[in-house]
């Protein structure tokens, strides 16, 4: 059964509409990227996910448990269950790294406070930072930022985690220990949606490649499939260029 | 140049300065609490409110912020008693300097709330805050912090240039005290070196408050000079 099942999700930008009928599914414990062109609306799937941008249509499946965005309550019952890390990390500057870690545990779920800041320096360690907890974001690398960015998403236990161009911001010798990072959270079986230009690694950590375009999903598989032998003409027409780089 | 400074007569007249000082302290004060709260209120509006409202708000801000404080002061002192209203010199310096501290700090908090940034407020949305929460945890720590720099130099403004206007209209803050002092002894320079010293003096203090402050409260690495 699908853990993540979407179908022909809807959403607008205004009068404009950007996502017009999505539909993917991946199971437990999978790896899903979505790739495309710039403005096919990638980033759109993901944040309607979170409720950040409005789903106009279609339906969103967690574990079997339908998911509504009709309401604050019900957009946060889809937050609860996923959790997303944007390309700009997006860390709260006036916080610590622990306190950007713990702030959501403690003060919006009310977890207790042992468990807490013993499952965030796991995290921390997780990520390889466990020497920065005191540390604020402004003195931290691109790289170390995305890092805690991450271990803030995972301290909320989320079932699913949404990534987007998590490394499109940092400086190439930086990318990798971000890539790390997700390839450890794959053999610890998170199931994943991730936004990625980076072809090498989507080859690598993806069980299923979505190829998008035009706000449409237009071609899904294995990465073998999607990536080597793309059947419809702008797949190949995308994948050409970008892999001529 | 025979000039002997004698200073003694200055030393005579100190308690007075000190509560010249004394009142100065107290109006830069009062005016910048005022001044808080009222471009608390507008720099809400301005960003919030229906246009009518916004236009109102520019209109005080435009109008205060290019015409000189002192023409201000004149207006409320020997300008409203015309029209029937009047008012003692320290309200109407009181007055005058609360809404001009208003205005100026409508601009500061305003550029505040646009220096918010989305990304972190979404961030902190994905991770569950409510609108309250969001507020509290991100929204104004951030705008405390990103104007804590302009609103302690505002402060500094408005404690030396602000409250010394009150001389021309016969308020006896330090400047207007060392102004009838020394019109009695014509001791104008030990008077206005030793003044000119306590104004040093004072502002370091709020300086060092401010710095303090910034530190503690907002992580502000403020520095005093
Ligand atoms: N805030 C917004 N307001 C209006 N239109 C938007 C907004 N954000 C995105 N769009 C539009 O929605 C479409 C999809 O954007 P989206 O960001 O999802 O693309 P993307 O696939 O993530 O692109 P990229 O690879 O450049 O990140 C684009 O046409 C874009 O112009
Ligand atoms: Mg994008």
């Amino acid at each position: 059964m699908a853990h993540l099942a979407v179908s022909d999700v809807r959403a607008k930008y205004g009068t404009l509409e950007v996502l017009k009928g999505v539909t993917f599914s991946i199971g437990k414990g999978e790896i899903a990227t979505l790739v495309g062109p710039s403005g096919s609306g990638k980033s759109t799937v993901l944040r309607a996910l979170m409720g950040l941008t409005p789903v106009t249509g279609g339906t969103v499946e967690i574990a079997g448990e339908r998911m509504n965005y009709s309401s604050a309550r019900e957009v946060r019952a889809a937050r609860d269950r996923m959790a997303i890390v944007f390309q700009q990390y997006n860390l709260f500057q006036n916080m610590t790294v622990m306190q950007n870690l713990t702030l959501a545990p403690l003060k919006i779920k009310k977890w207790d406070k042992q468990q807490v800041n013993s499952e965030a320096r796991r995290l921390l360690g997780l990520v390889g930072l466990s020497d920065k907890a005191d540390a604020y974001s402004d003195q931290l690398s691109g790289g170390q930022q995305q890092r805690v960015a991450l271990a803030r998403a995972l301290a909320l236990k989320p079932q699913i985690l949404l990534l987007d161009e998590v490394t499109s911001a940092l400086d190439p010798e930086l990318v990798n220990e971000v890539l790390d990072a997700i390839r450890k959270l794959a053999d610890e079986g998170m199931t994943m949606v991730i936004v990625s230009h980076e072809m090498a690694f989507v080859r690598e950590i993806a069980d299923k490649v979505v190829f998008m375009d035009a706000g449409q999903i237009v071609e899904a598989g294995t990465p073998k499939e999607i990536l080597d032998t793309p059947k419809t003409e702008r797949a190949r027409d995308f994948f050409s260029k970008i892999l001529r780089h | 140049m025979n000039y002997r400074f004698q200073f003694g007569v200055v030393w005579d007249n100190f308690p007075l300065l000190l509560e010249g000082a004394l009142l100065t302290f107290q109006l830069g004060c009062f005016a910048f609490a005022g001044g808080a709260l009222i471009g608390l209120v507008c720099a809400t509006l301005k960003t919030y409110a229906p246009w009518p409202l916004r236009v109102l708000v520019d209109c005080y801000v435009v109008f205060i912020t290019n015409t000189p404080a002192l023409i201000q002061i004149y207006f409320l002192y020997f300008g409203l008693p015309e029209l029937g209203f009047r008012w003692s010199n320290e309200a109407c310096l009181l007055i005058g300097l609360t809404l001009n501290a208003g205005a100026y700090l409508t601009l500061i908090l305003r550029a505040g709330f646009l220096s918010v940034r989305v990304s972190e407020i979404e961030a902190g949305q994905t991770l569950g805050m409510s609108l309250i929460q969001q507020v509290r945890y991100i929204i104004v720590p951030h705008i405390a912090k990103s104007i804590y720099p302009a609103v302690a130099n505002f402060f500094i403004v408005i404690l030396v240039m602000g409250t010394s206007v009150g001389a021309l209209i016969g308020v006896d803050e330090l400047t207007g005290q060392a102004i009838n002092l020394s019109a009695v002894n014509y001791r104008w320079l030990e008077y206005l070196t030793v003044v000119a010293g306590m104004y040093v003096v004072l502002t370091f203090i709020a300086s060092i408050g401010l710095a303090l402050l910034g530190r503690w409260a907002f992580r502000v690495k403020a520095r005093i000079f």
